[in-house]
């Protein structure tokens, strides 16, 4: 039961006609982190989603769930999924579509009739109970599926794309739950493309490209790996002056300008120190200059980088 | 088995909770009444006596004869006009003119040519009802025939004698002795019985297919195969929506009992005269029958609702489920075709053979069963084919199942349909 490892995904793989899908990819989730399963449309991240849930069946390999190869249906009680497509009955009434969506998942029904009201009342929608879901703002609609995913208080959430199509105050709400429930003790494995909301709320991430593994690992061992010395610099005036300076290669490796600020990668052995003295020393009038650890973001594009950027629009 | 459960008490408490439901429940027999018991009621009231002239252009004896013999039923008011060639034509303007103006049902033209070929004419308000066209033909047959045969020297009371009207009572026979159920009755209960079992069918297991593709469309078939395999989701929602099927039946027939039981309180109410009330004949429906027709129900409705649950798994709207379903419902609408042949002849080998056929038996068997007396072997051996081919289509249809609800896009080939059954 205290298996440390809640997921652990053993070399699957998966092709649809022809088409490979994911290959070859290995995956271990230890209990109570937050997993941020990272890629660009299209790597993969909904079909290793949908094989650990037991939804398609992997080519090759084999998924384990809380130590055992019973699958997803087997522990459907513990696990709280919320697919990347949402849905919900909409004739139903608010109340009914959770007990028995809970009731699917092999809740008893008395018990998750009650939880039903419990989570009804936490997110507002009380006095929705006995309204038809389609009576329902897509917001309030938005927050039904939440309930329906956490109901039954899983020990092991699976979201795929959560953020896609929430209005600030829902995500902001999502994000709340989130963490609320790691601090409980429950593991999440959530994908997304959005890397600030991942390094906001990760510990571990693992980013997929064209169906493989491109990196895996905690997100501060992540960033140390990925290395290098790396700056934000912002100026008030004077940038056409500090240009030359960013163009030297043998200082700078990479510049990623985002607008008010530019995020520096530093070339090999080159220092910090020098850069600001040169920097000073262009006649530009700085503003900051910040030792940053790497972005996620950057992270993500340079090991993606081409690769995976030519899949998007496959998805 | 909880998972199916959930998924029965949801399809079935959904269900009979809607509109839809209620006003099924209360029409369904409202609607059966009205086509089995309208079209003899309404032929019988509308109205009375119908008041016919006789044209006569013949002379002679033929038209008195006519008036006579139309006379004899209640349902002619006949009056004789004699006229000879030359004013036929203004006699027929103004019995037309009558005709238009109501004070005339129609009248009938006789010339000397009838005796010889035959030919009559009749002109009337209205010539579409068919009994009335056939009472006019039949009499005029046997006056005809009088005529003729008195023209040759026969003796007029001799042959009206011979004439003598016959009327065959109809009676079932069966093993158990001739059972005072007449002819009517019985093909009256048959037709019921297969137009009712066709329906009901066609109905619920059609409400399988818009189930599947609700669930498709909503994407929320992705949660549920999630928590339970897709054979567990398609068991639960053809047993809930059958059940809901099952409760609607014994709903009307808990009505009919009590009606039965407190008839002559109804028939009070309803201002019905007691004699008239003795004479409604009522098909007697015996406890085999019953049962034979729930079992039928049960296995047809499963074996159509997994052909019609892989026809809502293959498409992605309602849309499309219209273009799709053809070949089911062509299936159940073959067996309605043939039944007025299995009415007619219900021990023929057409009627035999499609008792035999799976997709067909469920509304063929009960009514042969009805109609005539079938050895119970037969029976048997019908139901057991049923249910054996009822498991192997729900087997397959699972399969296919399973894989088209997490397809969306372009439909399927049935040859694709097929490899999705062979997939592991």
């Amino acid at each position: 039961m205290n298996h440390v490892q809640i997921v652990e995904i053993e070399r699957i793989t998966k092709r649809f006609a022809g088409h490979l899908a994911v290959s070859d990819l290995s995956l271990s989730v230890p209990r109570g982190v937050v997993f941020g399963l990272l890629g660009p449309n299209g790597a993969g991240k909904t079909t290793t989603i949908r094989m650990v849930m037991n939804i398609i069946i992997p080519d090759e390999g084999v998924v384990r769930l809380f130590g055992d190869g019973l699958g997803g249906r087997h522990h459907s009680a513990r696990i709280g999924y919320l697919p990347e497509e949402r849905g919900l009955y909409k004739k139903m009434r608010v109340h009914d579509v959770l007990t028995f969506l809970a009731e699917a998942k092999g809740v008893a029904r008395a018990s998750a009739a009650r939880k039903a009201d419990e989570w009804l009342e936490r997110l507002d929608l009380a006095s929705w109970r006995l309204r038809k879901v389609e009576e329902l703002s897509k917001g309030m609609q938005q927050k039904v599926q939440f309930i329906a995913t956490m109901l039954h208080e899983p020990e092991l959430l699976i979201l795929d794309e959560p953020f896609a199509g929430l209005d600030p105050i829902n995500a902001q709400a999502l994000k709340d739950v989130i963490v609320e429930l790691s601090r409980a003790g429950s593991t999440i494995i959530f994908s997304t493309h959005q890397m600030d909301v991942a390094e906001k709320i990760c510990d571990h991430v693992c980013i997929i490209a064209k169906g493989s593994k491109v990196l895996d690992g905690r997100l501060a061992d992540v960033k140390q790996v990925h290395g290098g010395t790396h700056v934000a610099v912002a100026f008030d005036c004077g940038e056409d002056l500090a240009l030359p300076v960013l163009r030297d290669r043998s200082l700078v490796a990479k510049a990623d300008d985002y607008g008010p600020f530019a995020e520096l990668a530093l070339a090999e052995g080159a220092s910090p120190h020098v850069l600001l003295e040169r920097l000073v020393g262009s006649g530009a009038r700085l503003r900051r200059f910040e030792r940053v650890e790497p972005s996620l973001h950057r992270i993500f594009l340079d090991r993606v980088g081409a690769a995976g950027a030519e899949e998007v629009g496959h998805a | 088995m909880r998972k199916v459960w959930a998924v029965v008490r949801r399809e079935f408490l959904e269900r009979v909770r809607t509109r839809w439901f209620l006003i099924s429940t209360v029409l369904g027999p409202v609607f059966m009444i009205a086509i089995t018991v309208l079209p003899t009621v309404l032929a019988a009231r509308s109205g009375g006596t119908r008041s016919v002239a006789v044209v006569d252009q013949a002379g002679g004896s033929l038209g008195e004869r006519l008036v006579a013999q139309l006379g004899t039923g209640n349902r002619f008011d006949a009056a004789l006009v004699r006229v000879d060639s030359g004013s036929a034509s203004s006699a027929q303007d103004s019995l037309t003119r009558l005709v238009r103006l109501k004070h005339l049902d129609g009248f009938l033209v006789v010339t000397p040519a009838t005796v010889e070929s035959g030919s009559a004419e009749y002109r009337g308000r209205n010539v579409s009802s068919l009994r009335d066209m056939a009472l006019i033909e039949s009499v005029i047959r046997q006056v005809v025939v009088v005529e003729r045969l008195t023209r040759s020297g026969i003796d007029p009371a001799l042959v009206q004698e011979a004439q003598s009207r016959i009327d065959l009572h109809t009676l079932r026979i069966t093993k158990g002795g001739a059972t005072g159920e007449t002819g009517e009755a019985t093909f009256a209960l048959a037709y019921i019985v297969g137009f009712v079992l066709y329906m009901a069918i066609f109905l619920y297991a059609v409400n399988v297919m818009r189930s599947v593709i609700d669930e498709k469309q909503t994407r929320i078939i992705e949660v549920l195969v999630s928590s339970m395999r897709p054979f567990q989701l398609m068991l639960g929602k053809v047993i809930g929506v059958g059940g809901v099927g099952l409760f609607q039946f014994l709903i009307w027939g808990g009505a009919a009992a009590l009606l039965f039981r407190y008839r002559q309180a109804v028939f009070t109410v309803l201002g019905v005269p007691p004699e008239q009330a003795a004479q409604i004949q009522l098909p007697p429906i015996g406890g085999d029958l019953v049962l034979l027709v729930i079992a039928c129900f049960v296995l047809g409705y499963v074996l159509y609702s997994a052909l019609f649950a892989v026809v809502g798994a293959s498409v992605n709207t309602e849309a499309e489920a219209q273009q799709a379903q053809m070949p089911v419902t062509m299936l159940l609408v073959a067996a309605i075709m043939v039944f007025p042949m299995v009415l007619n002849d219900p021990s023929g080998s057409t009627a035999v053979a499609m008792g035999l056929i799976p997709y067909f038996s469920p509304i063929i068997l009960p009514i042969r069963f009805a109609t005539s007396e079938i050895p119970i072997d037969e029976v048997a051996l019908s139901l057991a084919i049923l249910a054996v081919s009822t498991l192997a289509v729900v087997w397959i249809a699972g399969r296919i199942y399973r894989v088209g609800i997490l397809m969306y896009g372009k439909r399927p080939t049935f040859a694709e349909m097929l490899r999705w059954a062979r997939e592991p």
